[in-house]
């Protein structure tokens, strides 16, 4: 029996020094719960040794975040790291006690499948809400099928995970929130994941294998930011959607496919965004936008966007096209930004005089600020400028910022004689 | 124009004021779009109908006193102006919520009785960042906390609501590990006391290993998990005593010379010796029983267990790499008074220098 254990220290009564009364004790439990929540796990957890009324007031906490900066190990020693923290969550989970709304895992080191796949499992039976895995090294996880059976979740961030459901699943009815980053996942799971979450409001995708055309159905969705290698995407019953950021990140050849596919591609990407408030057209993705048919101007026009960003290579015809096309069919648009794209080649002989022609029989009335980066003063993006200051009554901002310090002081001197349409104006040189 | 200048534009009496009173009694007029920003307020006058006149003054909860209103009633007034920026509100809450932490706490207890939700997160964040990071001393001394826990349950934060056995062994491990560390730190930084503890807790393991062997059976016997116990057991005793062995023959001859050794000191050294002599011997005792108990439950921690084990050796390897020159030492300075002293070099043996020879 256990014989020896003798107290080592006697309790303390409450003594005159304690006369000063304990006013955080007795604060209500949800309270508590929020003071804790905002602690790392392990201050948290350690609060349990404050004193006697202390003792479970942390397991309770709906929140329990699991990343690198709850625990301290100087240890250099990989696995006994792991079996540490592998120790501490478990731990945690098995001890904690009450509904788990947030929980995130997000350590550097290496972690087994099994033992995720177990605390998946533990925190799918706890009405859990938010769910941020982030598997930093090893091959792409798999999310356990438990996972998929959360019918409370409401935001789902996952990155380096490979999805695939369960044949039963039906999607997340309550899913707002979606964030994949390095992810796997099939065509059908992909369109399947996105028409049947009919409360997503938010859609992140970067950096996605195996989904060639990203086909959006999603009535509520407001933001939606994706950065992958695509062919096709279109949007389907969107009509909510205010913020758009696309990146496409391989160069697409024009030739190839300009011969099959005359459908505008500008066109289809337009239809159904009639409410996009910011659109950022990152990478190459304006090239895709290029192919087929361009118009002079969007049938439609997008009245409330007021920000635009487009990436652009200036001596390329298409796109110049393409992007004269967007800032003629936005009436409203305050804020511009241009980013010039860096090619392999230098385009020397394809530079054009395309800004250099009258193309505007309305002005930029709304406009405000504009910001024109990695430029390396060459005719085409000057040209550009020239006609971007004589034709934006109400600028009040340029900002210029060259891509290299070659040509600076030329590129300068041209950007002095530039006449401006706007007295408000102010052209602010950046170093590059 | 604003509403501030509308309510300047306005008479006085136009004005509308809802009326609150305290738990002490008092009451008071507040404008009625400050108080109507507090969700508790809003509810008891539009559902109730409360608070237009003097004697049916709204009552607010008991956590709510004079000064914890008057607080909360100019975060309202601030927050409710509609045309304010994110930066000037966040700017204002940082001021805001610069007070001593026992107001910080009488102000989230009052606000969440209001349900005034975004002052309770600004209080519950403020409260949190003076937590976070400290020590469990300091956190009990800031918010008055008393220190009501026994420092077995402070070692084991994870205990187990039912009070599984296994956990309490676990809890009786994880002491046992404590008192260990502790002694390993005295083995670092020892002065001449010390040093006779040392010799002490040698002798002790000595005796202790030849006379308790027969108890520590007994002990065993009585449990019923024996075989990894005595496995355990074995794999200590051999290397405690593989540390001592050389020296069986010296102890008593050893203390003798301790006594002589350093002048001036005989008188301490035998009072103090005898005292450390039962500190020590209990500590080891009871460190041996811990050990049984605790090796009931190999499944524990094996990590942890390992540790141990390692820690014993190395402690027995430091003990036996050191006695030939300490022997020596002993033997040869006989009436010199140097104080000798131990440090620990790179690879973790005890070393000794001599008084010259001490940076």
């Amino acid at each position: 029996m256990s014989i020896v254990i003798k107290q080592r220290e006697p309790s303390r009564l409450p003594s005159k020094a304690d006369a000063e009364f304990d006013r955080i004790s007795n604060l209500p439990g949800h309270v508590i719960d929020q003071i804790l929540s905002r602690l790392p796990i392990r201050d948290a957890v350690r609060s349990s040794v404050l004193s006697r009324k202390w003792r479970y007031k942390w397991a309770t906490i709906p929140c329990l975040v699991f990343d690198n900066h709850c625990f301290n190990f100087s240890s250099q020693d990989q696995s006994f790291i792991k079996n540490k923290l592998v120790n501490i969550i478990d731990h945690v989970l098995l001890l904690h006690n009450g509904p788990i709304h947030k929980f995130k895992l997000s350590h550097r080191d290496l972690l087994g499948v099994t033992d995720i796949d177990r605390w998946i499992l533990c925190i799918s039976r706890s009405s859990i809400k938010e769910v941020v895995l982030e598997i930093w090294k090893g091959q792409r996880y798999k999310p356990p099928s438990c996972l998929f059976n959360c019918q409370n979740l409401i935001h789902l961030e996952l990155f380096n995970c490979l999805l695939k459901p369960p044949l039963m699943f039906k999607g997340f009815k309550n899913l707002k929130s979606l964030d994949l980053q390095h992810i796997t996942i099939t065509q059908d799971v992909f369109e399947k994941l996105i028409s049947s979450c009919p409360s997503l409001e938010r859609l992140t995708l970067m950096n996605f294998t195996g989904v060639t055309h990203l086909i959006i159905d999603a009535p509520n969705l407001q933001f939606f930011d994706i950065g992958g290698i695509f062919e096709d995407v279109s949007f389907l019953n969107t009509v909510h959607l205010s913020l758009v950021s696309i990146g496409l990140y391989v160069n697409i050849d024009n030739e190839e496919n300009g011969a099959q596919d005359n459908a505008s591609k500008l066109l289809r990407f337009f239809v159904n965004l009639p409410h996009i408030r910011r659109l950022e057209i990152q990478s190459y993705f304006l090239k895709y936008l290029a192919m087929g048919y361009v118009p002079s101007r969007l049938p439609n026009l997008c009245v409330d966007l007021n920000h635009l960003s487009i990436r652009i290579d200036f001596d390329d015809l298409e796109e110049n096209t393409a992007a004269l096309c967007l800032l003629r069919s936005c009436p409203n648009l305050q804020e511009l930004e241009m980013l010039a794209r860096p090619e392999e080649q230098s385009s020397m002989e394809r530079s054009t005089n395309f800004w250099e022609d009258d193309h505007w029989s309305s002005l930029f009335a709304h406009l405000r600020l504009v910001k024109v980066s990695g430029i390396s003063g060459v005719k085409s993006e000057m040209d550009f400028i020239k006609f971007l200051l004589s034709n934006s009554p109400v600028l009040e901002q340029l900002t210029v910022k060259p891509a290299s310090q070659e040509g600076e002081w030329e590129l300068m001197k041209e950007l002095l004689r530039f006449r401006r349409a706007s007295i408000y104006a102010e052209v602010i040189y950046l170093d590059p | 124009m604003s509403e501030v200048d509308m309510a300047v534009i306005k008479p006085e009496m136009m004005k509308s004021y809802i009326w609150l009173q305290t738990a002490d009694g008092s009451i008071q007029q507040v404008e009625q779009e400050v108080a109507m920003f507090c969700p508790m307020i809003c509810h008891e006058v539009i559902q109730k109908g409360m608070g237009s006149s003097k004697n049916y003054a709204i009552s607010l909860p008991q956590r709510v006193n004079p000064a914890m209103l008057s607080l909360i009633l100019d975060y309202c007034r601030f927050h409710q102006v509609p045309g304010r920026s994110n930066k000037e509100r966040k700017s204002f809450d940082e001021k805001f919520i610069r007070m001593d932490t026992k107001r910080l706490c009488e102000l989230t207890s009052a606000a969440d009785s209001l349900q005034l939700k975004p002052l309770v997160d600004l209080t519950s964040r403020a409260l949190a960042r003076i937590i976070e990071g400290k020590s469990p001393e300091e956190i009990r001394e800031i918010f008055h906390l008393p220190d009501d826990l026994t420092e077995e349950e402070k070692l084991e934060p994870l205990k187990n609501t039912t009070d599984d056995p296994r956990i309490r062994l676990l809890n009786r491990l994880y002491a046992k590990k404590r008192k260990e560390l502790k002694e390993r730190q005295k083995l670092k930084n020892i002065e001449v006391e010390e040093e006779r503890v040392d010799d002490r807790s040698v002798d002790d393991l000595l005796s202790f290993i030849n006379g308790d062997n027969g108890d520590s059976k007994g002990i065993k016997n009585s449990k019923s998990k024996k075989k990894n116990r005595r496995r355990k057991d074995q794999q200590k005793n051999t290397s405690a005593n593989e540390a001592i062995k050389n020296h069986n023959k010296e102890p008593n001859g050893l203390n003798q010379v301790c006594h002589s050794a350093e002048v001036g000191q005989k008188v301490r050294a035998g009072v103090g010796a005898t005292s450390n002599l039962h500190d020590v011997e209990d500590d080891i005792f009871d460190n041996k029983n811990e050990l049984d108990d605790g090796d009931i439950d190999d499944e524990i921690d094996p990590a942890l267990k390992e540790k141990i084990d390692r820690e014993v050796e190395d402690f027995a390897r430091r003990l036996n790499s050191d006695w030939p020159e300490r022997m020596q030492e002993i033997l040869s300075f006989g009436h010199e008074r140097k104080p000798v002293h131990f440090s620990l070099n790179g690879n973790g043996s005890l070393r000794r220098y001599a008084n010259s020879e001490q940076r």
